[in-house]
């Protein structure tokens, strides 16, 4: 990369935001080439913009430091800003992640910039899954899946959630009619869904419960399910024992 | 536990004043002509030293509480008992110590000294156990009041600390922090209004500060603190928090202090900061015949993760409900997109001036 760092900031405060692009100002070598109020208009940027550096406030409205920083993925730095996250500030210490607690000041943010454009030189990765894992308290199984299309984020909720489907790379979660691939793997998917509400009936199917409508036996140890908005899933013999065990 | 038997050296002391109470019994019989002196002092200062642990009883007879707790009669009823009760049972010790030292061969007939002698016993013993009884009611006042002086200064601190708890409860290290950046920005971007962020934060802590430690606040005063403290995170989330206070149905009704003011700020935190809009904080206070009803509602993020922190809002509010008892109410649900906390107190007013 040449000497300028193209950055984008991502603070729900518009004084948060003044106080980097203030800062940024002052250094030739640093172009903000975007600031955004929430996670969907920081997906949105750094898709359209392809910034070196991203800077990111951990509490936003719906969606978080971290969940925005999963959805988009590792192509650029991340520096955290916080003003007080116990767990977050763990996770930066375990995982050599470099952030500015509020406030802060301008020689700080500079040190940040510094180590960030090193970072680059270096084409360190983060290791993304951990942070994300570990920044924050574990309250049980998700309920909701964020899932990134293009510039776009789609929020979906578990309960709309009707099955999931293996296919190829990636996992698509089928709701209401409709369908959202995700760059994941199935038993994931289902090591994060509530084991109590979806079950993995097939090797490739996790389904949710409350959409079954029967179960038939369709052929030797095989069986088919059908949802009620009628669609057929094949249920392996694992499958139904897992299924029989839940209902 | 028996304020003498608390401690040896204390027993030693006491147990010394009883020698020249010996004496002074002893002078007694050899200035009757009922024994010589040095047979009166034989006699005289052990069993002097006996009555001493004898009149040890007193204190557990006046049952270690002061005079007037348990009644003038009843005291003196039971003191002239305690006494002759003491001071015949002192004589039979006497008598059986004139007995053990004739067996020495000092004397061969203890009956006749024994009956000069006996009056005197008697009488000194009876006074000397009311004497003690009395020691012992006026040793149990002075504990008591002591006990109260400890209990207020105990009191003193405690409010001293709940005004402290209060600070740190409205202490949330994300407002501090994020107030702070907020001012931090401002001091480049709009220097006034940095210094009015300053000012009204400045005045947001010491108000809770001074509110803390009372018991009964005016509401007035509770809003003037919510006010304060949503237009300090105004500052911060900029054109997504607006308020909405309406308070004019409520009079100047006595509320707990900071009962509304964790409202708010859940109300904030975890409702208008979890939307990319924002939206409106609204509390309304309305008073009812007997009751004060405040009800603080924002709107929340119906796909957010599942309640995590408002607990702590809430239980401190609970908490401040507890002096009530059951006459206080709060209810929380979430009903139409917006979260919604209902308090119900007592009326309670400030008492009405006559007017001439």
């Amino acid at each position: 990369m040449t000497d300028t760092l193209r950055i984008v900031i991502v603070d729900d405060e518009p004084l948060a935001r003044a106080v980097v692009r203030e800062y940024s100002e002052g250094d030739p070598g640093i172009d903000v080439v975007a600031d955004c109020a929430n996670g969907f208009e920081a997906v949105k940027a750094v898709a359209d913009l392809k910034p070196d550096l991203v800077l990111l406030d951990v509490q936003m409205p719906k969606l978080d430091g971290f969940e925005v920083l999963e959805l988009l993925g590792r192509d650029q730095a991340v520096v955290f800003i916080t003003a007080y996250d116990q767990y977050a500030l763990r996770a930066f210490e375990v995982h050599a992640v470099d952030y500015l607690l509020k406030p802060f000041s301008a020689e700080r943010f500079q040190e940040a910039m510094q180590r960030a454009r090193e970072r680059l030189r270096a084409k360190t990765a983060l290791p993304l899954e951990e942070i994300v894992r570990d920044a924050k308290p574990r309250t049980g199984p998700s309920e909701r899946v964020l899932i990134r299309d293009g510039a776009n984020v789609h929020v979906l909720p578990v309960d709309k959630i009707d099955y999931v489907e293996a296919q190829d790379d990636y996992v698509a979660f089928k709701s209401e009619g409709k369908q959202y691939l995700k760059d994941q793997t199935l038993a994931a998917v289902e090591g994060m869904l509530d084991p109590a509400r979806f079950v993995r009936i097939h090797r490739s199917f996790v389904l949710n419960i409350d959409r079954i409508a029967k179960v038939e036996l369709y052929a030797k140890d095989s069986r088919m399910a059908t949802l009620r908005d009628g669609t057929r899933l094949p249920v392996s013999r694992a499958g139904y024992a897992r299924l029989s065990e839940l209902l | 536990m028996h304020p003498i038997l608390a401690r040896p050296g204390n027993l030693a002391a006491y147990i010394a004043i009883w020698v020249p109470l010996g004496g002074l019994l002893a002078g007694l019989l050899a200035m009757q002509g009922v024994l010589g002196w040095f047979n009166a002092v034989i006699v005289a200062v052990p069993l002097s030293i006996s009555y001493g642990f004898l009149c040890l009883s007193a204190w557990y007879v006046t049952g270690g509480s002061p005079v007037e707790r348990t009644g003038a009669l009843r005291v003196g009823v039971t003191a002239v008992a305690a006494s002759l009760l003491s001071s015949a049972l002192w004589l039979l010790i006497a008598r059986a110590w004139l007995g053990l030292i004739a067996s020495f061969g000092e004397w061969t007939d203890v009956t006749a000294p024994f009956r000069a002698a006996a009056p005197t016993f008697f009488g000194f013993g009876f006074l000397l156990y009311l004497l003690a009884m009395a020691v012992s009611y006026l040793a149990a006042a002075f504990a008591v009041s002591r006990n109260a002086e400890r209990r207020g200064l105990e009191l003193q601190v405690l409010a001293r600390e709940a005004e402290l708890r209060a600070l740190r409860a409205q202490l949330d290290p994300h407002f501090l922090f994020n107030s702070l950046q907020s001012i931090s920005a401002l001091t480049t971007v709009e220097p006034p209004a940095a210094r009015r962020m300053c000012l009204l934060l400045a005045d947001f802590l010491r108000e809770t500060l001074a509110l803390g430690s009372r018991d009964r606040i005016p509401l007035s005063a509770e809003l003037a603190l919510v006010r304060k403290f949503l237009s300090v995170e105004q500052v911060r989330f900029g054109d997504r928090l607006r308020v909405e206070i309406d308070a004019d149905a409520a009079g100047d009704a006595r509320v707990p202090p900071l009962l509304l003011q964790p409202l708010a700020e859940n109300a904030v935190t975890h409702g208008v900061a979890h939307l990319i809009e924002g939206g409106v904080v609204r509390i309304r206070a309305e008073r009812r015949v007997a009751s004060l009803v405040i009800t603080v509602d924002n709107p929340c993020d119906p796909d957010r993760p599942d309640g995590r922190g408002t607990g702590l809002g809430l239980r401190n509010v609970r908490e401040r409900l507890e002096s009530y008892g059951a006459d206080a109410f709060l209810t929380a649900e979430e009903r139409d997109g917006r979260f919604w906390v209902r308090v119900e107190i007592p009326l309670q007013e400030r008492p009405v001036r006559e007017t001439p």
